[in-house]
């Protein structure tokens, strides 16, 4: 070892907690870039392989019904290589255990041999067989983790109108359904909709779709044009009831995993550079002031006859053993967080095996670009002092020369204190420092806002739902719509203090050529429970005539009141219905069509019929109520509002909880580290001035006041810029997440702003009193010997 | 050894009361322990009065920074009564060293001091958010003779205006102790004679028990009375029957 490592060494030792400090900053980014950079990894090649092994197909199509002749026309077009055809519907189910219907879709399996395309994983049992006792079902994993489904198990939809009874045989997953959620939802509700695959012939003779299919999916053959294949695919299958052909890019479960991925692929950039953008600073400031202590040191080397490449080098080397700190730290930290975000990708993404697979590669990178950070931040320091001629370095620097600051112009500036006026002049002495320092302050704060932000957003969406637009307690649903009468049996369940009839038909909206697929909500025009909210936001009276659709469904069919629609209706005889557009529902239920239930009624060409009803019932009385409930034969499900929602609150609690603390714990060490590394610098620079203080008089807490006076300006400008920074992070993340429909509002709530604040404020604090204990060491009687 | 006679003020000096300022009694100040230990202090023996101007003599090393660093509160000895109005000042603890400092002492040192980032009259008025009944800034400045250049920042001004704002900032707490170490150390003879005449001016006026260190045996002449050190020890005291005015120094 050289004599001027081993002075490295010994530099480091002395400089440890301020070199930690930037090492820990420098860490969040690179744990922020390995994280990032694996995950992609991780998803991408876990997909691909996903995909390949279990055939998913390219382009898909969904029709009304098509004969199995049909699926030899779709084979012969030019660039078709496979071709799947099969029956996919969505039933309602009765779960055991559960007291609300679930959605289940189902998919059947190809009558004769094994699937093709979109293969099923089996996770365990066996797939559904065809000529069972009862007729089997291969249950999705996350639908049977979420209710402790295992083979065997058996539980009943309402097929076509007819309750049957499925027997559980196995549990699969699919290529198709790695985000498994009910079309348009952004988050997953593993309780309440639910993947299936049947037997095509069960599936087929329940639905009189035998011999049909009504869902296809093809893959396409090497250097084929999707584009050309899917607009053939159309024509083929428009006289069938074709509902729009697409491919991979427009599948949902592929999209979302895509979106993921973008999003990833975007903070794998941003963090990094912000965070490392912060370190290069904070190595800058260390840098500067260790070669300013050294200058003397310096100009002896060089006297020596070092070259000034030899100087530079050596300081090089001393942020190396920084990035060093931080590529070690950073990478521990990348598989710890990567670990346990794997961990939260399991609550929506649905593969055989998702493993967190470091990229090493990214480890590379990661040194590289810090030790570039390192290098930018200390070669404007080393370059000033190898530049110095070694006679002029060995004299001490001149003092510094201050002006008043530009704030003290006014005339309130009469009555700052001395102690003030010399933070202001400090700040304004170096303002680039100060700047950046605040920015790094800022983002500190900035950080913190995004995921309560996100937190907030779906709390306001869920409460909004379930306390200004549906105030049931409980919704009960009939098997089969039935006269309204059956409204009066509802009334007189124990506990029941209010209900509300309300009728649903599933139908097509359609505007031109823009078709959306939904449920009519048939309400109460003044109904008191499940209400219809405008933009105001104060409920809408549902008019005799015409439908009331969501603000954003309108802007999607491109329409407004006064215009008309196709109303389709696809419960019973399925016909066209041109039916005004009276008015907007504004509220986050995604696309939504409501009409007076009596209208609904009219337009079913059916007399007063109801699906079910909203209810109050008294707490008192609940458990009666439940028990009630259940031996009503004619109920076909129980939603608990309640339980709902706290289902919801924990799914989102879990994935955000995980990000908050993340942030979290970036934003402390990103302020903790700036607002140590300030103070300590401020210190070694005015170690003169602050011994002074002391022996004028200044107790030691005067004397650190005078010493973060400085910082605690500069917090308290970074805070307000932080939080407009962080609000608009959260303003540019939800632009990009938000879809049709997904629309989750900005929420920007005062605990918020206030818990960020709190979390900087509260570690820039005792960062600061952490650097302040340094005073303790002042030697005063040294300090103060002449300046030789 | 100084004799009993020599360390009582002598008929030059004004001394409304009898009992010291400082009583000083076999104070020794010893750095590091065993081999390395160093002897800055070997037990000295002094008491000084109310409006005194001593001159402490002595070539480097020979303790008189050390002693000056007792006096004001800088540094704790390690055996011997030091005495601050009767109050036991060596015995103090860190909040009573800095109160005492706060209230009884002004300090002047070689290099200045001045904070770089306060203008002259900021530097004083700094002394007016600590103590009890400062001066104003204009005050204590005109006291020093710098009426003028009050607004202009440390590195606008010359070293014997340097020098002279931190006199103005020592006194401006009215302290009943003017400690200066080598005031004149870093100033041509000129700028010196300025200095020391701003010192002998607040001694006069506001009879402030004024220490002054210097390796220069001319100023010597100013003081009422002139300790020397050696190695550590009192080896002399002598009091002066006239007090030359500062004007008529020169070196």
């Amino acid at each position: 070892m050289s004599i001027l490592d081993r002075k490295l060494l010994r530099d480091l030792r002395a400089l440890k907690s301020q070199a930690l400090a930037v090492a820990l900053v420098m860490a969040c980014g690179l744990a922020m870039m390995i994280v990032t950079r694996s995950l992609i990894l991780s998803l991408t090649t876990t997909r691909d392989t996903y995909y390949e092994r279990y055939r998913f197909a390219q382009v898909f199509a969904r029709l009304k019904r098509a004969p199995n002749f049909v699926r030899a026309q779709l084979a012969a077009i030019p660039g078709v290589a496979t071709v799947q055809s099969g029956i996919a519907i969505q039933v309602t189910l009765d779960v055991p255990g559960l007291a609300e219907p679930a959605v289940g879709l189902l998919n059947s399996l190809p009558e004769h041999g094994a699937p093709v395309l979109n293969l099923p994983y089996l996770r365990a049992g066996r797939l559904p067989q065809s000529h069972t006792a009862r007729t089997e079902l291969a249950v999705s994993e996350a639908f049977a983790d979420a209710h402790g489904l295992k083979p065997g198990d058996t539980l009943s939809a309402v097929l076509n109108g007819r309750k049957e009874f499925f027997q559980l045989s196995g549990i699969s997953l699919s290529p198709e359904f790695v985000f498994e959620a009910p079309p348009g939802a952004a988050l997953p509700d593993n309780k309440t909709y639910g993947v299936f695959w049947a037997p095509y012939k069960e599936l087929a003779t329940a639905f009189q779709l035998y011999g049909a299919f009504n869902n296809v999916a093809l893959t396409l053959a090497p250097g084929a044009s999707e584009g050309a294949v899917i607009a053939a695919v159309d024509r083929i299958i428009a006289p069938y009831g074709g509902r729009g052909t697409f491919g991979r890019e427009n599948h949902p479960s592929h999209r979302r995993l895509d979106d993921e991925i973008r999003v990833l692929q975007g903070l794998s950039i941003a963090y990094p550079v912000v965070f490392l953008s912060v370190a290069a600073f904070m190595v800058n400031s260390v840098m500067s002031r260790q070669v300013a202590l050294q200058r003397e040191q310096i100009a002896m080397l060089k006297a020596c006859g070092f070259s000034n490449a030899q100087v530079g080098r050596h300081y090089f080397k001393f942020s190396l053993a920084i990035v060093v700190v931080g590529v070690a730290l950073g990478t521990a930290g990348g598989i710890i967080l990567g670990g346990k975000l794997v961990a939260m990708y399991h609550l929506f993404f649905r593969f055989p095996q998702l493993a967190f697979v470091l990229d090493t590669h990214v480890l590379v990178l990661a040194a590289a670009v810090s030790s570039l950070a390192a290098f930018i931040g200390v070669a404007g320091a080393v370059r000033r002092a190898v530049r110095l001629p070694p006679a002029e370095a060995m004299r001490p620097e001149a003092p510094a020369s201050y002006r008043p600051a530009f704030i003290e112009r006014f005339r309130a500036a009469h009555w700052f204190s001395a102690s003030f006026r010399m933070a202001l002049r400090n700040i304004q002495r170096r303002p680039v420092r100060s700047a950046l320092t605040c920015l790094a302050l800022a983002l500190a704060t900035g950080i913190m806002i995004v995921p309560n932000a996100f937190r907030d957003g779906v709390a306001y969406v869920l409460d909004f739902q379930w306390d200004v637009v549906q105030r049931q307690t409980a919704t009960l649903s009939l098997v089969e719509p039935q006269a309204a009468r059956a409204i009066a049996d509802f009334r007189h369940l124990p506990g029941v203090e209010l209900a509300e009839p309300f009728r649903y038909v599933p139908i097509e909206l359609r505007s031109g050529p823009i078709v959306r697929r939904m449920n009519l909500q048939g309400l109460s025009a003044h109904a008191t429970l499940s209400r219809v909210i405008d933009a105001r936001p104060q409920q809408l009276t549902l008019p005799e005539r015409g439908v009331v659709i969501s603000a954003k469904l309108a802007d999607v069919l491109r329409v407004k009141p006064g215009d008309f629609l196709i109303v389709h209706t696809l419960e019973g005889e399925e016909r066209d219905v041109t039916v005004p557009l009276a008015g907007l529902a504004d509220d986050f239920a995604g696309i939504a069509a409501y009409m007076e239930i009596h209208a609904v009624n009219r337009l079913m060409l059916e007399g007063d019929r109801i699906n079910g009803a909203h209810l109050v019932v008294t707490a008192a009385k609940w458990s009666e109520f439940l028990h009630a409930v259940k031996n009503t034969p004619r109920a076909a499900g129980c939603v608990i509002k309640a339980s709902i929602r706290e289902g919801f609150r924990q799914t989102t609690a879990q994935s955000i909880g995980l990000l908050q603390k993340m942030y979290m714990m970036f934003a402390v060490i990103v302020a903790f580290g700036i607002i140590y590394n300030s103070a300590r610098i401020s210190l070694s620079e005015r170690a003169r001035e602050l011994a002074t203080l002391r022996v004028l008089g200044f107790t030691r807490g005067e004397v650190g006041a005078v010493l973060v006076g400085e910082l605690v300006l500069l917090t308290i400008v970074a805070l307000p810029f932080g939080l407009a920074l962080g609000s608009a992070f959260a303003r540019g993340i939800l632009s990009v997440v938000n879809t049709e429909t997904v629309r989750l509002p900005l929420v920007l709530t005062p605990a918020n702003y206030a818990f960020a604040v709190l979390v900087v404020a509260v570690a820039s604090a005792l960062s600061a009193l952490f650097a302040a204990r340094k005073l303790a060491n002042i030697d005063l009687v040294s300090a103060l010997k002449a300046l030789d | 050894m100084p004799t009993a006679e020599s360390v009582t003020p002598t008929s030059d000096t004004v001394t409304a009361e009898l009992e010291p300022v400082f009583h000083v009694c076999g104070l020794a100040r010893i750095y590091g322990e065993g081999e390395a230990a160093v002897t800055a202090l070997a037990g000295v023996d002094f008491d000084l009065f109310a409006g005194e101007l001593i001159v402490l003599l002595g070539a480097s090393g020979s303790g008189k920074s050390t002693l000056l660093n007792q006096l004001g509160g800088l540094d704790s000895p390690t055996r011997g009564t030091l005495h601050y109005r009767g109050w036991d000042l060596g015995g103090a603890d860190e909040p009573g060293l800095t109160q005492f400092r706060r209230n009884a002492v002004g300090f002047v040192f070689q290099a200045y001091n001045l904070i770089p980032s306060l203008t002259a009259r900021e530097n004083v008025a700094l002394i007016a958010e600590i103590a009890r009944d400062p001066m104003t800034p204009e005050e204590a400045l005109h006291l020093v003779g710098l009426g003028e250049r009050m607004d202009h920042f440390p590195a606008q001004l010359s070293g014997g205006e340097q020098q002279r704002v931190a006199i103005a900032r020592a006194i401006a707490k009215r302290p009943e102790v003017l400690l200066c170490d080598e005031p004149t150390g870093a100033l041509d003879v000129r700028t010196g004679i300025t200095v020391l005449e701003a010192i002998e001016h607040i001694n006069r006026e506001l009879g402030t028990l004024s220490v002054i260190i210097t390796h220069n045996a001319i100023i010597a002449d100013m003081a009422g009375r002139v300790f020397t050190l050696s190695d550590g020890r009192l080896v002399n005291v002598r009091a002066n029957t006239h007090r030359a005015p500062v004007r008529t120094l020169a070196w």
